[in-house]
């Protein structure tokens, strides 16, 4: 025996059809954040010089000094690294010679 | 002062795509993006510092978002007295279209990914100043100054004067005086452009029981406000010349903008413009310069993105 379908009124018809096209919004919007955020990251680690003073998400200064004195650390500590590596490069080179 | 008029008592009607748009008040989003990107767009020029396309375009995506979800903050708080105005009597919430407690929803979930998204995309400075206009305007301004003080548009004018200086640490990561003097443009500019529309629109504020200037102090003492704010904002005008951040177009413009504002200004301080015996003569010019005043705003940050975008900035001073 086949049972009867409940009345359904007009007006909570047409909510669920206005529910349905707000949750059809959502989800393009879920998806939408997830491509932006992936995509963003990406460029973000593409761009992100990670052997010198770059900080991936935490590379603002509000004065512009405070920057600059940064910038100059890293670049001091990227020239003190590389002048460590040439000297254990020539006394590896003198050891051989020896 | 409390008004009995909320969501709950008027009919409720099926929200449509358009009542969430209206929610995140798209005009002023609009104005925010704009001058966002002249933020963004002149740190470009001025620094010589590029930004990757993708990210200045999710950097201003966020810009919008949050602009949007402090309107909507905004909305969900003023529920009660955008039900008392005709002017806002027809927006989502006090129509009944969108229930109160989703707009606040839409406007804290929308908050957070803004913020994210501008983390992301740029850099923890233009995020933290991204969030903190947003505060600003959908706490400060909405929920403390507006129904307490006179001074609530002088104040919370620094909300909407934030975008372009969040522009400009989204591509340096720095906010120099150059992006300051952007931030002091808009708000030096918002007094006379929300005074001029409150002149005409006062006895609705009145009724909602908003102290505007025009309804605590008077038309007059507004009229003076007006003139006195816009003497302020024509040297912070031009100041850009002085820093080399705009060159000819921009010297040009502006100062032709400059001298119709004062003009404007002028004309309605000498007018019976808020007057309780005012005429639609005087309804006309103060809704003028209202218009005028979009105009000005929109023509000194049109004449930035020219310059600094499109490569036709010719210095006149600088240091």
């Amino acid at each position: 025996m086949a049972e009867s379908k409940p009345p359904v009124d007009e007006q909570s018809e047409l909510q669920l059809k206005a529910q349905k096209r707000r949750n059809l919004w959502l989800a393009a919007a879920l998806v939408g954040f997830v491509v932006i955020v992936g995509v963003s990251t990406a460029i973000r680690i593409q761009e992100t010089d990670f052997s010198g003073g770059d900080r991936l998400y935490f590379s603002g200064y509000l004065d512009e000094a405070e920057k600059e004195a940064a910038d100059r650390e890293a670049e001091a500590r990227y020239d003190a690294l590389k002048a460590e590596e040439a000297a254990a490069r020539s006394e590896a080179q003198e050891t051989g010679d020896e | 002062m409390s008004v009995d008029m909320t969501a709950e008592n008027t009919t409720p009607k099926l929200a449509t795509a358009g009542d969430y748009v209206e929610l995140l008040k798209p005009r002023i989003m609009m104005l925010v993006v704009f001058t966002a990107l002249a933020g963004l767009v002149a740190a470009t020029g001025v620094t010589g510092q590029g930004i990757n396309p993708v990210l200045a375009t999710v950097a201003i995506l966020a810009v919008a978002l949050g602009s949007g979800a402090a309107g909507a903050i905004n909305m969900w708080y003023d529920a009660d007295i955008d039900a008392v105005m005709t002017r806002t009597s027809t927006r989502p919430i006090p129509s009944g279209a969108v229930p109160k407690d989703e707009a606040l929803t839409l406007g804290i979930i929308m908050s957070a990914v803004a913020v994210l998204l501008m983390w992301i995309s740029t850099n923890v400075l233009a995020a933290g100043l991204l969030a903190l206009s947003i505060v600003y305007y959908g706490w400060f301004y909405t929920m403390v100054l507006k129904r307490r003080t006179a001074q609530n548009i002088v104040i919370g004018g620094a909300a909407g004067a934030f975008p372009p200086v969040i522009g400009w640490a989204a591509v340096t990561g720095t906010t120099p005086l150059d992006a300051w003097i952007l931030f002091a443009i808009i708000f030096f500019w918002t007094p006379p452009h929300f005074w001029a529309l409150s002149l005409v629109a006062h006895k609705e504020y009145e009724k909602a029981g908003v102290p505007m200037l025009p309804v605590t102090q008077g038309a007059k003492a507004t009229r003076n406000q007006i003139l006195l704010y816009t003497i302020i904002l024509a040297p912070i005008g031009l100041a850009p010349l002085a820093t080399g951040l705009g060159g000819w177009v921009y010297g040009v413009v502006a100062a032709a903008l400059t001298l119709v504002f004062m003009y404007f200004a002028a004309k309605v301080w000498r007018s019976e413009a808020g007057e309780p015996d005012a005429g639609a003569a005087e309804r006309k010019l103060a809704m003028s310069m209202f218009a005028f005043s979009i105009l000005y705003l929109f023509g000194l940050f049109a004449a930035l993105i020219i310059e600094h975008g499109f490569g036709l900035y010719f210095a006149i001073g600088g240091f």
